[in-house]
C-alpha cells in the first residue's frame, strides 16, 4: 500500500494589500483583522453541466480547471463576488440587485448616441445646471444635479436600486413576502472620493453614513434602513410587474428593500477643472462645449454579498 | 440570516516566530581587486574624513552597487601604539572609543572600557587595545548573523604583494557559548581553531544583531598593508602607526580570502484559521451563480447547493480588505464537507 502524497503545503500566504500596508502605517489600530471572507472571483459557474449524462462526479469538471490567479495587492481588484453563508440547503433563488429604471426621475440617459448614453450624467456646478446656459434641459432624463441645490425631492432625478427574487411571476410571484434571512437591509455603496459623494434622495446636505475611504481614494458609505436619510426602505409593493399598481417595479418576484439615493459633486470638481483634465475628456452636449470624467458607483449588499456597478459621468461646463 | 463575513474568535488565531537564514559569501575578489579604476570604477568608496572605508559589490557609482561592509581600524589610547607622532592618531582612538562605547558595557561611573580579550570583564584579563573593525550592512545581515556560521579566511603570511597562508577565524562553539554581557546584544567569541580553545586564545568578538567583527590586530602577525605599498618594516603595528585608517583598510581588503556567514531573518506570522463549516459558505453572489436569480448549480430543491473557494478575504471591522490569499485550485464547498483554510501573515 502506498503512501499518500502530503508535499503540498497547506497553509496559504497571504499579501498585505495596499490598504491594509496603508492601515498598518498608521498605527492608529485600524490594522485588526477581525473576519474573512470567502470568494470565487475565476469561477465561472455556467461551466457547471448539472446534467452531465455521466453522473455528478463530472458535474464540476470545467469549474474545477479554472485557472486560479495570484492574488491582487490592490484591494479594489479581489474578492469581487464572495461565498454565502445560509443555513437553508434547499433554497433554489437568491436575490439580486437591479438597477430600477421604469420611472423617468429615475433613469439614466437613454437613445444609442445620445451624449452620456446609458450613464447618469451628475452636474457639478450651478453654471452647467442652469438651463439658460443651454446644457442641459429643466428635468432631463438622466441628469442629477450635483451642485449641492436644494432640489424637490418629488421631481429630481435619482438613482434607484431594488432588491428582491426576479423570478417569473409564474413560479413566485411578488405576491409571496421575500424570506427574512434574504432581505437586504445593510448595503455598501463606493464612489472615487474626489469626484463625489453619496446624499439622500430627499435632501442633498444629507451625506451618507461613510464607512471608510481607502488609499486609493475609494470611499465606501454604509447605508441601511436603521442609518436614516431614507437610504433603504423595505418595498412593500406586491403588484406583479406589467400589471396595474406596480409601474414603478422592477423586480418580478418577491421583494426585499430598495435603495435610493443621490450623488453629489465634489468641491475638487465644484471648484476646479484640476480632475477633468487629468482623467477626463472634453466634449460636446447640446452644442455647448463641456468637460466630463466617466467613473461608476459600485453597490453591494452586506449579507448577500450581490453587486452591481452603475455608470457615472460628472460634466461641467467648459 | 445570509452573511458573506465570519468573525474570527480568539481560538482561530495562533502567532508564532520562525528564523529564515541566508548563506552570505563574500570573496577576496569583490573585496580587493574585481573592479579597478581603470576599469568599470571602483568598488571601494574612500571619505574625505578617513575615518572609514566602504566596500560595495559593484563599482559604487552604479545604482546597481550594494553596499556590502565597511572596514576601519583603530586602537585605545592606552595602547603602546598611541602617541602624538602616529598618523591619524586621534582618529583612531575616536574610532575605537566609538566601538567600545557602542559594543562594550561601560562600567559604573559611565567610562568607556576597552574590548576584553575572553569577553569577562570583570575578571579583568587581556585587552584588546589594537582592532581592526568590520562592520556588516544590514543588507547582508538581516536581524543578525547565525551563531556559528562566520568563518573569516585571512591571509597572514607571506609578502603584501604575494599573501599567502591561510587563516580561519570563526566563532566556534558559539551556539552554546555566546555571550550578552554587551549592550548591543549577543555576541561570540572569534578564534583560529577549533581545537584548543582557551579563554586566552579568542581572537576577537563579533556581535551577531549589531553585525559587526572586531579583531585584534595580533592576529596579523606577518606582513601587512596595502599591496606593494612599504609601509616601514609592514608590520600591522607599522601600519597602524605610520599609515592612515584608509591605507590599514586596504590592508586588510588585501588579506582578505574569503568569508561566509548566515544572516537570519525574524519572520512573525500570524495564522488565521479560516474555518467553513458544513452550513457555511455554500452559495455564492457570483453573478454567473444565478439564472433570472435560479441557482445555476440546481435542478430542484434538494440538490444540495455547492460553491467553490478560490480566494480568502481578511477584513476589518469596517469591512476593509486588509490581505487576500489565494488557493491554488478551486475548492468545492457543499453541505457535506467542511473546510479548515490557514492563512498565515507574516510581518
Amino acid at each position: 500500500m502506498g503512501f499518500l502524497d502530503n508535499s503540498g503545503d497547506i497553509i496559504l500566504d497571504a499579501v498585505l494589500t495596499d490598504t491594509g500596508r496603508m492601515r498598518l502605517a498608521r498605527g492608529d489600530g485600524s490594522f485588526k483583522i477581525t473576519k474573512f471572507a470567502l470568494g470565487d472571483d475565476e469561477i465561472d459557474y455556467a461551466n457547471y453541466n448539472k446534467n452531465h449524462t455521466s453522473g455528478s462526479a463530472y458535474y464540476d469538471l470545467e469549474v474545477l480547471q479554472t485557472p486560479i490567479l495570484e492574488a491582487f495587492t490592490n484591494n479594489a481588484s479581489s474578492m469581487h463576488s464572495k461565498l454565502l453563508s445560509i443555513s437553508r440547503t434547499d433554497l433554489l433563488y437568491l436575490p439580486v440587485l437591479k438597477l430600477n429604471e421604469q420611472q423617468t426621475i429615475t433613469q439614466r440617459v437613454s437613445g444609442p448616441g445620445n451624449f452620456g448614453y446609458n450613464t447618469f450624467l451628475v452636474t457639478v456646478d450651478e453654471n452647467t445646471e442652469k438651463p439658460d446656459n443651454g446644457v442641459i434641459a429643466t428635468a432631463e432624463q438622466g441628469v442629477i444635479l450635483g451642485s449641492g441645490t436644494e432640489l424637490d425631492p418629488a421631481t429630481a432625478n435619482f438613482v434607484r436600486v431594488d432588491q428582491g427574487l426576479n423570478t417569473v411571476a409564474t413560479v413566485i410571484p411578488p405576491t409571496r413576502a421575500l424570506q427574512g434571512d434574504l432581505v437586504e437591509n445593510f448595503y455598501l455603496v463606493e464612489i472615487d472620493n474626489r469626484l463625489g459623494k453619496i446624499t439622500s434622495k430627499t435632501s442633498p446636505s444629507e451625506v451618507a453614513p461613510l464607512s471608510f475611504i481607502d488609499d486609493d481614494n475609494m470611499a465606501t458609505y454604509q447605508v441601511s434602513n436603521i442609518s436614516g436619510g431614507g437610504f433603504v426602505v423595505s418595498n412593500n409593493n406586491t403588484d406583479v410587474v406589467g400589471e396595474s399598481g406596480a409601474e414603478d417595479q422592477v423586480i418580478t418576484g418577491p421583494r426585499g428593500t430598495r435603495l435610493d439615493f443621490r450623488i453629489q459633486a465634489s468641491d475638487d470638481l465644484f471648484s476646479s477643472d484640476y480632475y477633468f483634465d487629468l482623467f477626463g475628456s472634453t466634449g460636446t452636449k447640446n452644442s455647448v462645449a463641456v468637460k466630463f470624467i466617466d467613473t461608476f458607483i459600485r453597490i453591494t449588499g452586506v449579507s448577500t454579498g450581490y453587486r452591481i456597478d452603475i455608470p457615472i459621468r460628472f460634466l461641467k461646463k467648459d | 440570516m445570509a452573511a458573506t463575513f465570519k468573525r474570527f474568535f480568539d481560538s482561530d488565531v495562533a502567532r508564532t516566530v520562525s528564523k529564515l537564514h541566508e548563506a552570505i559569501p563574500i570573496t577576496g575578489t569583490i573585496v580587493s581587486g574585481t573592479y579597478t579604476e581603470s576599469g568599470d570604477g571602483t568598488n571601494i568608496k574612500n571619505y574625505a574624513h578617513g575615518m572609514f572605508q566602504s566596500v560595495y559589490d559593484y563599482p559604487y557609482l552604479s545604482s546597481s552597487a550594494n553596499h556590502i561592509f565597511d572596514t576601519t581600524v583603530g586602537y585605545s589610547a592606552n595602547s603602546g601604539l598611541s602617541g602624538s607622532a602616529s598618523v591619524q592618531n586621534t582618529k583612531k582612538i575616536n574610532i575605537y572609543n566609538q566601538m567600545a562605547q557602542i559594543l562594550v558595557e561601560k562600567d559604573v561611573n559611565g567610562n568607556i572600557q576597552e574590548f576584553d580579550q575572553d569577553g569577562n570583564i570583570s575578571a579583568g584579563g587581556t585587552k584588546m587595545q589594537e582592532c581592526v573593525f568590520i562592520s556588516l550592512a544590514r543588507l547582508l545581515t538581516k536581524d543578525e548573523v547565525k551563531k556559528q556560521s562566520f568563518s573569516l579566511q585571512v591571509l597572514t603570511g607571506g609578502a603584501n604583494s604575494a599573501p599567502s597562508d591561510i587563516e580561519t577565524v570563526s566563532d566556534y562553539n558559539a551556539l552554546t557559548e555566546y555571550k550578552v554581557n554587551s549592550p548591543a546584544g549577543e555576541y561570540g567569541l572569534l578564534y583560529t581553531s577549533s581545537t584548543g580553545i582557551t579563554t586566552s586564545s579568542a581572537v576577537g568578538h563579533l556581535y551577531y544583531q549589531a553585525g559587526i567583527a572586531v579583531l585584534t590586530a595580533s592576529v596579523f602577525d606577518g606582513e601587512f598593508g596595502p599591496m606593494n605599498v612599504s609601509i616601514g618594516t609592514a608590520s600591522i603595528n607599522q601600519v597602524l602607526t605610520g599609515g592612515t585608517i584608509e591605507s590599514s583598510s586596504t590592508g586588510l581588503r588585501n588579506r582578505w580570502y574569503n568569508l561566509d556567514f548566515n544572516n537570519t531573518t525574524e519572520l512573525n506570522s500570524s495564522i488565521y484559521f479560516c474555518r467553513a463549516n458544513s452550513n457555511e459558505f455554500n452559495y455564492s453572489s457570483n453573478p454567473t451563480y444565478l439564472s433570472g436569480s435560479k441557482l445555476v448549480v440546481k435542478n430542484d430543491f434538494d440538490d444540495t447547493p455547492v460553491s467553490y473557494v478560490t480566494s480568502i478575504g481578511l477584513y476589518n471591522d469596517k469591512n476593509e480588505l486588509l490581505a487576500v490569499a489565494k488557493l491554488s485550485e478551486a475548492l468545492k464547498k457543499d453541505p457535506t464537507n467542511e473546510l479548515t483554510l490557514r492563512v498565515r501573515l507574516d510581518y
